[in-house]
C-alpha cells in the first residue's frame, strides 16, 4: 500500500515537472545554490534574498550550499542541468568570469542564462593606517626603491583579493618589483597585514573598516563617499579595463531557459531587491545593491568576461 | 571588561537565557555527535534561526553550539569509532578500544571531564587575556606556523602501532591525498587527472569518516558470522572517582595549556591541537605503554585540548575582529547581521555585549557535564542493537553526514574509496591514524612551506635565523623524533 502511494506521488510529480509550463511557473520549489559553504558572505547574502525573493515569485525558494574548488564546482555541477527555472546559482565575478578562464572547468560564458545581478561594490587597495605610505605614489615610490621587498597578500590565487591588486600595481607598471603571499581566505590575510608580514591587501570597504588601515585608492567610477580623499584608479593613472573592479554577484540559470519563465524570475528579483526586508539587509550587512533586468545583465556579464582577460593575463594565471 | 561580567551573568542566568544556552548545547551536541555535521555545518545550519533574535542570544546560541559539537564528536567517536567530527579523530585511539573493552561510560566519564576542564580554562583565559594574547598571535608568522605543524607531524611517529615504517607511509599517504586539487599558491589543478571534481581536492571529512568508520564496518562484516552480539556495552556515563586522577593532572594541564596555545593561532585548529596534544602525552605520560589500547590519558590528552581551542579560537576573533577559520567567520557574520561591526574596535565598542558573550561562553562549558550525560543517556538503547544492525546505521549515518556537508554526490565516492583502501591497509597491519594526521596538517604544512620561502626568497635556512620562535619549535620537532630512538638505544645498552 505504502510503495503504491509513493510510486503514485512519484509518478504525479515526474508528470508535473514534464508538463511544466511558463503559464504556471513555479510548480515546485526554486533551489538557491550557493556555490560556497553555509556562513560566508555569498551565502548570507543569499539567505537575505531568499524569503523575498520568494515572496515575490509566489513561491518557495531554498538555498542549498556546494562549496568547493573557489565555487567552480556547483557552477560546474549547474551548467548543462534542464533549464526549467528551477535551479539558480547565485555567481560572483570571480565564478563567473574568472574561474572558467583559468582553470579547466566545464562551462564558460556561454554556458549561461543571466538573470539579474543583484549587488556590486567596488574595491580598495589599502595598506596599514600606520605604514609610511599615506599615498599611492609614496607606495610606488617605495617599491621602485626596493625592488622584491614589499609584500602583497591575497585569499587565494585568482580571487577578487588578488585581482585588485594585480590591477592596481600592473595598472602603475610595478607589480613585477612586488611579492604575492597568498593566504587560505581573507581572515588570515588580514591577521598577517596587521602582523606587518604583508603591506598590500585588496578588497570591499566593509572588509577594509574591520582593521586599522589606510585606503590608497578605489576602483570606482567616483570617489566613495566615506573616503572623499582617496583618488579613484582612473586618476591614480590606470588605464581601463583595469580602472574598475567590482565585487558584483547576480542569479544564473543553465543556458536555454524560456523566455517567459526568464521574465517572470527577473520580475521577482527585482521585487524582492527592491523590498523593505531586503533593503535593511544590505544597510546591516553593507552591500552596495545593484539590480540589473537580464538583458542588461547578460551584456554586461559577456563584457566583464572580455575585460577581465586581460587582468587574468596581467596577474599571471 | 571585567567589572562588566556580574551584570552579564546576571542577564545570563535568567530564565531565558538558560534555555538559550542549554538548547543551543544540548543540540550541538547531537549535531556534533552524528557523523558528517562537523562544527562548521552545525553552526552555519542555526545561523538562519538566529536573524529574528537579539544580538546577544544569536550569538551565544551559536556559541554554546560550537561548544557543543566539540564535546559530541566525542561521543560517536567512542561509541562506534566514528569520529563525528576531524576534531575527535584522535578520540578514537584510546576511546573505542576502552568502548570494546566493556568500559563505554568509563570512557566517557574521562572524556566528559577532560572537556568539561579544557572548556573552562579557555573560557577563563578569553575573559583574562583575550588582548595580550591576541597581540601574540600575530607573531605567529607563516615560518612559525610551519614549525608548528612539523612539532604536530612527530606524532606520527607515536600513533604508528605496530611497525613505525608502515606509520611513516600511511602518514606521507594522508600529506600525498592533501596535495589534490587546486595549488595553494599559483591555482593550478593537481594531480586531477582531468577529473572536474578533484579540483577541490579530497574532503578531509570524506576521508576520515571512510578511513576510520566505513572499514572499521568492513572488518567487522568480514570477521564472520557472529552477529548476535552488540557492538559495545554503555549503560550511560560514568563519572572517573577523584583518586583516579591521581598522576593524570598534570597530563590534564598540560593539554589544556596546548589546546589553548593552537586555538588562537589562526589557521590550526581543533584538529590539529587534538593531535600534538596526544602525541605529548604519549611521549611523557607515565602510562605511554598502554596508548592506543584504550588509556584514559589518551582520552584526555585529544578532548580536553580540543575544547581548549573553542576559546582560544574566539581570542583573535574577539580582540580583533577577525577570524581564524570558518566557524569564527560564521559567528562574526551574525554579528554583522545584527548590526555590530566586527573589527578591531568590537571590544571597546560593545563591551556589554562582549561581557555577555563571555560569560554565556563560561556557562555553556559547564553545561557539557550535565547535558553530556543526559544525551548519552538517551544514546544508550540505540546501541543495544544487534551488531549486524548497528553496523547497517552506522552506514547510513556516514552516507547522510558526508553527503550533507558539500551536497556533493561525488563525497560519498570518496567516502567508499576511502573505506576500502581503509579496509585493505588495516588488514595489513597500516594503522589509519597517521594518514588522517597526513590528511589535517598536510594544506598548512604545504602552505605555510611555501609562504615562507616567499618571504624569505627561497631561503629555507632563513626559517631558523631571526625566527626564535619557529627555532625552538623545531629543535622540540627534532626532540620528539629523536627520543624514542634514544629510548631503544639505552635499553640495548642497559
Amino acid at each position: 500500500m505504502k510503495i503504491l502511494t509513493v510510486t503514485a506521488m512519484l509518478a504525479a510529480s515526474v508528470a508535473m515537472t514534464g508538463t511544466a509550463l511558463a503559464d504556471d511557473f513555479p510548480q515546485r520549489p526554486i533551489n538557491l545554490i550557493a556555490p560556497f559553504n553555509a556562513g560566508g558572505g555569498t551565502d548570507l547574502l543569499l539567505r537575505g534574498f531568499a524569503p523575498h525573493f520568494a515572496e515575490a515569485i509566489g513561491g518557495d525558494a531554498f538555498v542549498s550550499n556546494m562549496a568547493g574548488g573557489s565555487g567552480t564546482v556547483a557552477a560546474g555541477a549547474l551548467a548543462g542541468q534542464r533549464p526549467d527555472g528551477y535551479q539558480l546559482g547565485y555567481f560572483s565575478i570571480t565564478v563567473s568570469t574568472i574561474q572558467p578562464q583559468i582553470k579547466d572547468v566545464p562551462y564558460d560564458v556561454d554556458s549561461w542564462t543571466p538573470i539579474c545581478s543583484v549587488a556590486a561594490s567596488p574595491t580598495l587597495l589599502f595598506t596599514t593606517a600606520d605604514s609610511p605610505y599615506t599615498t599611492i605614489e609614496e607606495a610606488v615610490a617605495a617599491i621602485e626603491a626596493e625592488p622584491g621587498k614589499l609584500i602583497y597578500g591575497s585569499s587565494g590565487p585568482g580571487a577578487m583579493t588578488h585581482l585588485t591588486t594585480v590591477a592596481g600595481f600592473a595598472g602603475l607598471g610595478v607589480l613585477d618589483k612586488l611579492k604575492h603571499l597568498p593566504f587560505q581566505g581573507s581572515g588570515p590575510a588580514v591577521q598577517a597585514m596587521q602582523a606587518g608580514t604583508i603591506q598590500f591587501f585588496g578588497d570591499t570597504e566593509i572588509l577594509m573598516t574591520r582593521g586599522d588601515f589606510r585606503p590608497l585608492m578605489v576602483f570606482n567610477d567616483e570617489r566613495l563617499e566615506n573616503y572623499p580623499d582617496v583618488p579613484t584608479a582612473a586618476e591614480a593613472g590606470i588605464e581601463p579595463p583595469l580602472n574598475e573592479l567590482y565585487l558584483w554577484g547576480g542569479l544564473f540559470a543553465p543556458a536555454g531557459v524560456e523566455p517567459e519563465v526568464v521574465a517572470k524570475l527577473e520580475a521577482a528579483c527585482e521585487a524582492a531587491v527592491n523590498s523593505e526586508g531586503f533593503q535593511e539587509f544590505a544597510a546591516n550587512t553593507a552591500t552596495v545593491i545593484d539590480y540589473r533586468g537580464a538583458e542588461e545583465f547578460e551584456a554586461f556579464f559577456r563584457a566583464q568576461y572580455e575585460a577581465n582577460g586581460a587582468l587574468i593575463e596581467a596577474a599571471g594565471l | 571588561m571585567i567589572e562588566l561580567l556580574p551584570q552579564a551573568f546576571a542577564l545570563l542566568l535568567s530564565p531565558q537565557g538558560l534555555l538559550v544556552l542549554s538548547v543551543g548545547t544540548m543540540l550541538g551536541i547531537v549535531l556534533g555527535a552524528l557523523p558528517g555535521i562537523g562544527s562548521t555545518v552545525a553552526v552555519a545550519m542555526i545561523l538562519p534561526f538566529t536573524l529574528t533574535m537579539d544580538q546577544a542570544p544569536a550569538i551565544l546560541l551559536l556559541l554554546a553550539i560550537y561548544a557543543g559539537s566539540v564535546y559530541g564528536g566525542s561521543i560517536s567517536a567512542i561509541l562506534i569509532n566514528t569520529p563525528g567530527t576531524p576534531q575527535s579523530a584522535a578520540t578514537c585511539l584510546d576511546g573505542f578500544p576502552m568502548a570494546q573493552r566493556g568500559e563505554a561510560g568509563k570512557a566517557l566519564g574521562w572524556a566528559t571531564i577532560a572537556s568539561v576542564v579544557g572548556g573552562l580554562t579557555s573560557a577563563v583565559v578569553l575573559i583574562f587575556a583575550a588582548p595580550q594574547l591576541a597581540a601574540f598571535a600575530l607573531n605567529f608568522g607563516p615560518i612559525e606556523t610551519f614549525a608548528l605543524i612539523l612539532l604536530g607531524l612527530t606524532c606520527i611517529v607515536s600513533v604508528s602501532e605496530g611497525s613505525l615504517v608502515k606509520g611513516l607511509m600511511a602518514g606521507m599517504l594522508g600529506i600525498f591525498l592533501s596535495t589534490v586539487g587546486g595549488d595553494p599558491i599559483t591555482g593550478e589543478a593537481r594531480f586531477t587527472f582531468g577529473q572536474f571534481q578533484l579540483i577541490a581536492g579530497f574532503n578531509l571529512l570524506a576521508v576520515v569518516i571512510g578511513v576510520f568508520a566505513l572499514s572499521e564496518v568492513l572488518i567487522r562484516a568480514s570477521s564472520g558470522p557472529d552477529s548476535t552480539g552488540v557492538l559495545v556495552d554503555f549503560k550511560g556515563i560514568v563519572l572517573p572517582r577523584w583518586a583516579e586522577w591521581k598522576g593524570r593532572l598534570r597530563g590534564l594541564a598540560k593539554s589544556v595549556a596546548i589546546g589553548n596555545g593552537v586555538g588562537i593561532l589562526p589557521g590550526t585548529g581543533a584538529a590539529t591541537a587534538a593531535f600534538i596534544s596526544y602525541a605529548e602525552a604519549r611521549r611523557s605520560a607515565p602510562t605511554r605503554a598502554n596508548f592506543g589500547k584504550g588509556e584514559p590519558d589518551g582520552l584526555i590528552a585529544s578532548e580536553s585540548a580540543n575544547n581548549a581551542v573553542t576559546g582560544g579560537a574566539l581570542v583573535p576573533t574577539m580582540a580583533l575582529g577577525i577570524p581564524g577559520d570558518a566557524i569564527t567567520a560564521v559567528m562574526l557574520a551574525t554579528l554583522t547581521l545584527h548590526g555590530v561591526t566586527p573589527g578591531i574596535r568590537l571590544m571597546q565598542d560593545n563591551p556589554v555585549l562582549m561581557a555577555s558573550i563571555f560569560a554565556g561562553f563560561f556557562i555553556i562549558n559547564l553545561m557539557l557535564l550535565p547535558l553530556g550525560m543526559l544525551v548519552s543517556k538517551l544514546a544508550a538503547p540505540l546501541l543495544r542493537m544487534r551488531e549486524a544492525y548497528m553496523l547497517i546505521v552506522i552506514t547510513l549515518l556516514c552516507t547522510v553526514g558526508v553527503f550533507f556537508v558539500r551536497g556533493n554526490p561525488f563525497d560519498l565516492l570518496v567516502m567508499a574509496g576511502a573505506g576500502i583502501v581503509g579496509f585493505v591497509l588495516r588488514r595489513q597491519g597500516y594503522p589509519m591514524a597517521p594518514l588522517v594526521i597526513g590528511m589535517v596538517l598536510g594544506p598548512t604544512l604545504e602552505l605555510s612551506l611555501r609562504q615562507g620561502l616567499i618571504i624569505t626568497d627561497g631561503n629555507f635556512g632563513a626559517f631558523f635565523t631571526g625566527h626564535p620562535i619557529a627555532l625552538g619549535l623545531t629543535i622540540a620537532a627534532a626532540g620528539m623524533l629523536s627520543l624514542p630512538l634514544i629510548r631503544a638505544l639505552r635499553s640495548k645498552g642497559a
